[in-house]
């Protein structure tokens, strides 16, 4: 899978991030994983449609989910990850991604994205869409953020 | 359909008697007009229209403060925006404060004429894939279980997914994208994808791996075949689905959508399969 499609979501996530109250956006690394990942926190899934096809996997961990949502809610205290932090999870993946196709548009790639799915657990195993997964690794505030990018051709 | 329903909110009586030309030389019916916060409320209240043309600056009040006193008494009214003002800050604080179109004045008549058939276009064509989206992933879950395992299902249970809920096993998620938005899921356990994979192969699936491909490329059909479906009744729908992502894991909690989706828990031999699927009503796309 080509690199180039990592830039729309690196550019997306540091215009996004700011804008919702964190301060310190950081890129940490890039790297190709395989179709299953296993995972402990939130997982949302946001479908893509269009010149490119596939999915995009946000995964966080659950303090942090709880640290992003509070963030995103001027600070409000997240004790438990309720339907009000899930809520704003989902939200920012849409925005993430929306920005993303944006940038995509930007650049020739017509691409449409579904709504966001969100599940969460202490252990799961996601099965990506295609057999080749790039996996950008990001944090907000220090707290890790991945994206995972299943395209197909 | 029945004449779609406008009030002319304005200060202006030459801008009331501009757009209700323009409005009913197109066969809308103006039912009302009104120029102050007072009148909004009293005129709403008693007209109920479809849809309101706003101005933004008037006496003693201003078209958003007026849009959500209309919004407190009918959330469902469409607002658009007629004003001589337009920029970005006030373009976005309308969208904040649900107004469905902006128009810049002097009003151009095609410009009012489609931005009106659009907001009320888009409200019947969700209304109607509302009404029928359900129907049609059931029948499609029902048929593809029939075509390739040769059994069938039925559905004991149907209900709105409001809460959170947990994960029997296996979730298979799939995006779908189009005029508006949502996502099919199916959720069942280990044991009951391990018996449908079997019967789909007919054999028994050599691992995890295969299960979840198989159970992979039967939600793509499901969802693929659903959508082709509504796109038939009325290719406006332009329904289109991603490839499907499959999850699993122990105790994983399925979060509910902010949006209307419907659960159907079907029955079948292989055990009980859970259907979810749902489309959001999506912002307006009128800038």
């Amino acid at each position: 899978m080509d690199v180039k499609y990592v830039n729309p979501f690196l550019e997306a996530f540091t215009s996004v991030m700011p804008q919702l109250g964190f301060q310190n956006v950081n890129k940490t690394n890039v790297s190709v994983e395989k179709q299953e990942i296993k995972k402990a926190g939130v997982v949302i899934i946001v479908g893509i449609v269009g010149a490119i096809k596939g999915n995009v996997v946000y995964c966080i961990d659950l303090e942090g989910a709880k640290n992003v949502a509070s963030t995103m809610m001027m600070g409000m205290p997240i004790n438990e990850f309720d339907e009000m932090a899930q809520s704003a999870l989902s939200e920012l993946a849409n925005m993430l991604t929306a920005n993303a196709a944006t940038i995509f548009f930007g650049q020739g790639i017509h691409i449409d994205i579904s709504t966001p799915a969100v599940l969460f657990g202490d252990d799961i195993t996601i099965k990506m869409s295609s057999s080749q997964v790039l996996c950008i690794r990001l944090t907000a505030d220090q707290i890790p953020i991945e994206i995972n990018i299943a395209f197909e051709h | 359909m029945s004449a779609i329903r406008i009030v002319i909110v304005d200060d202006s009586s030459f801008s009331i008697a501009f757009i209700r030309n323009i409005l009913e030389e197109h066969g809308f019916e103006v039912v009302g007009e009104a120029g102050t916060l007072e009148e909004v409320k009293e005129v709403i209240s008693a007209t109920r229209p479809d849809l309101v043309t706003m101005d933004m600056t008037l006496p003693g009040t201003d078209g958003l403060e007026c849009t959500r006193a209309i919004h407190s008494i009918d959330k469902n009214i469409k607002v658009i925006v007629i004003s001589s003002m337009m920029d970005d800050e006030i373009v976005k604080q309308a969208k904040e404060n649900k107004v469905s179109g902006y128009i810049q004045k002097p009003v151009d008549e095609d410009e009012l004429i489609t931005a009106i058939g659009r907001v009320m276009a888009s409200d019947e064509l969700y209304l109607s894939l509302k009404t029928e989206y359900f129907a049609a992933f059931k029948e499609s879950l029902m048929d593809g279980m029939n075509k390739m395992t040769k059994t069938l299902l039925t559905y004991k249970k149907e209900y709105h997914f409001e809460t959170e809920q947990e994960s029997e096993g296996l979730t298979i998620i799939i995006g779908i994208i189009g005029r508006f938005s949502g996502r099919m899921l199916i959720d069942l356990s280990t044991e009951t994808a391990r018996k449908l994979a079997a019967a789909i192969l007919r054999k028994e699936p050599k691992d995890t791996n295969e299960i979840i491909a198989i159970l992979g490329e039967f939600t793509n059909i499901i969802s693929g075949n659903a959508c082709s479906v509504l796109n038939k009744k009325n290719k406006a729908y332009g329904l289109r689905v991603a490839p499907p992502t499959t999850l699993y894991g122990e105790k994983v909690r399925i979060s509910a959508p902010r949006y209307a989706t419907t659960i159907a828990l079907a029955e079948t031999v292989y055990g009980e399969i859970l259907l979810n699927a749902g489309f959001q009503r999506g912002e307006d796309n009128w800038m």
